[in-house]
């Protein structure tokens, strides 16, 4: 009652000055809220922006002859703040998670007259890679179930949280659970101070690279899908359906352009938004963490279904309707003006253990770039071959065996066969059990080249 | 005894002490936005590196402009924020807020109004102090503190990139220790709690406007007034 006549007030007050304010040209203003450090945002966000995709897609024709775009960019490091910032109308496009954009949706639907669309994604781990739980790299953890009455933290709400949650009820362990951001929790494991800490992307990677942490548990193993995607406010989208297809379209053309050149995409990334290019690489190369995507498949609305009945067990978020939310609406008509087959691309979703099956291993040498080799016997061999010269190389790429996942080759478990073959796994396990069944051993990746070098 | 004898003896009390109460009035909200900045840079042991100032009559413009419905006008404006100040983490990318308080225009008037009724309880208390009893005072003070301190716990302003970054009043419990999904499952009775601090502030001022009981009056009175060193 008392905050209802507070509001009042201050709504009577500021209508008279909306009133009062002079008539303005025409302005559409196109404010967009995105993430830099959530690398499935960068394809509606940073690269998007930086190449200024969406100022070549804009109409500047019939209706929009005489109009002037007034374009913004607001950085965020969590979803939460672009949906209220929306709610505000200071952003009128917002790009995140699955879980974030759940709660977008269903805080609008909440309200009598505001509403959003879910519009377009912008890329997908279909098994649910991008999330992972990570221990310090100390740590004599190996597989989730270890984790049983240990410490674990996560940022809660996010799209990490609901793999961790679902990742505990799969596994019937229970665990005290923490609340830390990424930045946090990235420098807890570093120093050891807690058991495991679950993030999103590239977090994992990040600690992976940088030598602080090791994935014991990835996303794909909790079998949701996990998505990223942009959500547009309905007064937008109605007003200039246009201008949101064109957006749509600087997203497709965004991961295009990544697709083109990985290595281009990832060294300009890197200066964009301070996040190593070696991480990025795993996310955005080919055989990489992530699909660069747009269309929006009959399988994410049942993740996003599936992420909702999470939310709602969780924290009593208002419900969705996302027959009204989602809409292809904006990208069929984006995709019939580009000239692609949107039905194609919609049915087309990437396994990556289908996909990756048979991609050569890399190195990433500091002079010379990304160096490709089909057997894991030739890349320990080059490896140290580098290494005996001198040669700075800044990391390198292997799959997992089991999934089909990009792994950085010093943190995956390597298993030698009698015959000298190799095998690379992401968990240790996994590992064993493949060892136990070719007479191998498990080894680590400096024993590894080792074996080469010698 | 009426309502509007009541309402006298209340505005009598004030008028008695108007330099108390406008100095509990204006320094309520001045010390509770200081315990809160005094608490975020107690409990991560770091000072602020950033602050923003916002434009909050241009946005809260743009929201009357943009919203429809007048419920959601209200609900959304009672977000805005005019002024921000934390720590930013620059270990990682661009770097990331980790803490911040918000100064919300907002949440600051219900501030103030609950600042003003904590300075009508003190005046109140003051001038009652010879009439009242001591369990009747302490009963009004306590019940008009707890509902100050849950008025003032659901206006908090604070913001943790782990409570998903948006300034609201659980982030305080969270940030005092309290697990984050209970703080999250606490947050639906957030406009509860808060009618239950204002219900508590208006009952103490209620008891203590009245006129002491029978049995009370009778205690009092049976107490010689020279052991109350009253002058002979």
């Amino acid at each position: 009652m008392l905050r209802h006549v507070t509001q009042g007030l201050a709504i009577g007050a500021l209508l008279a000055v909306t009133a009062a304010a002079p008539a303005q040209a025409k302005t559409i203003k196109v404010a967009i809220g995105h993430q830099s450090m959530c690398t499935d945002t960068y394809t509606a966000g940073i690269v998007v922006k930086e190449l200024k995709l969406l100022e070549k897609h804009l109409p500047k024709t019939g209706k929009y002859k005489d109009v002037d775009y007034d374009i913004s960019w607001a950085d965020y490091s969590s979803g939460g703040p672009i949906t209220n910032q929306m709610m505000a109308n200071k952003l009128n496009i917002g790009v995140m998670g699955d879980y974030p954009l759940i709660v977008n949706g269903a805080k609008f639907q909440a309200t009598d007259s505001l509403r959003t669309y879910y519009v377009a994604g912008t890329g997908y781990n279909v098994k649910g890679s991008g999330n992972a739980i990570v221990v310090p790299v100390k740590s004599d953890i190996y597989k989730i179930g270890d984790l049983e009455g240990k410490e674990v933290s996560t940022p809660v709400g996010s799209a990490a949280w609901g793999m961790l949650l679902k990742a505990a009820q799969d596994n019937k362990i229970k665990f005290q659970l923490k609340n830390q951001s990424p930045a946090v929790g990235a420098a807890n494991i570093a120093a050891g101070k807690i058991d495991a800490h679950s993030d999103f992307c590239p977090w994992s990677e990040i600690m992976e690279f940088r030598g602080t942490g090791r994935k014991i548990y990835d996303g794909s193993e909790a079998g949701v899908p996990y998505l990223h995607g942009v959500v547009v406010r309905k007064d937008l989208a109605d007003e200039y359906p246009e201008v949101v297809q064109a957006f749509i379209k600087a997203v497709y053309d965004a991961g295009k352009w990544i697709k083109e050149d990985p290595m281009r995409a990832t060294d300009l990334m890197e200066k964009w938004t301070g996040v190593e290019k070696e991480v990025l690489y795993i996310y955005f190369s080919k055989g990489g963490h992530l699909s660069l995507d747009p269309t929006i498949k009959p399988k994410w609305t049942e993740a996003l279904t599936f992420d909702h009945t999470v939310l709602v067990r969780e924290k009593a978020i208002p419900p969705l309707d996302f027959k009204e939310w989602i809409t292809e609406k904006y990208i069929k008509a984006a995709y019939k003006d580009m000239g692609v087959d949107y039905e194609k691309d919609k049915a087309e979703i990437v396994d990556p253990a289908v996909a990756n099956a048979g991609l050569p291993n890399e190195i990433w040498h500091a002079r010379d770039g990304i160096k490709s080799y089909a057997t894991l016997p030739e890349f320990l061999g080059a490896v140290a071959k580098f290494r005996a010269t001198g040669a700075k190389i800044n990391a390198t790429y292997v799959y997992d065996k089991e999934t089909g996942l990009k792994l950085f080759g010093k943190t995956a478990f390597w298993v030698t066969t009698p015959k000298g073959g190799f095998a690379t796994f992401l968990r240790r396990g996994e590992a064993e059990k493949y060892a136990a069944s070719v007479d191998g051993k498990v080894i680590d990746f400096e024993d590894a080249i080792g074996m080469k070098s010698s | 005894m009426t309502a509007a004898a009541r309402a006298t003896r209340i505005t009598s009390a004030v008028a008695a002490r108007p330099r108390l109460w406008w100095a509990v009035t204006l320094g309520f909200p001045a010390v509770y936005h200081l315990m809160m900045f005094a608490a975020l840079v107690a409990r991560f042991q770091a000072w602020p590196n950033y602050a923003v100032t916002y434009d909050w009559l241009g946005n809260v413009t743009e929201i009357i402009r943009a919203t429809p419905s007048l419920s959601d006008m209200g609900a959304i404006i009672a977000q805005e924020w005019l002024f921000e100040v934390g720590r930013m983490n620059y270990d990682y990318g661009n770097g990331i807020s980790e803490w911040s308080l918000h100064i919300n225009p907002a949440k600051v008037l219900i501030i103030c109004l609950l600042g003003g009724l904590v300075a009508t309880l003190t005046t109140l208390v003051a001038a009652r102090r010879a009439q009242c009893s001591s369990a009747r005072l302490g009963g009004a003070g306590a019940a008009g503190g707890l509902g100050a301190a849950l008025v003032g716990m659901t206006n908090v302003t604070l913001a943790w990139v782990v409570c998903c970054a948006t300034p609201n009043w659980v982030v305080g419990l969270a940030i005092l220790g309290l697990g984050v999904s209970s703080s999250l499952w606490l947050e639906q009775f957030g406009w509860w709690i808060e009618y239950a601090g204002f219900v508590l502030l208006l009952a103490s001022l209620y008891l203590l406007s009245g006129d002491p009981k029978t049995a009370e009056t009778a205690h009092q009175t049976a107490i010689p007034q020279s052991a109350m060193g009253a002058p002979r």
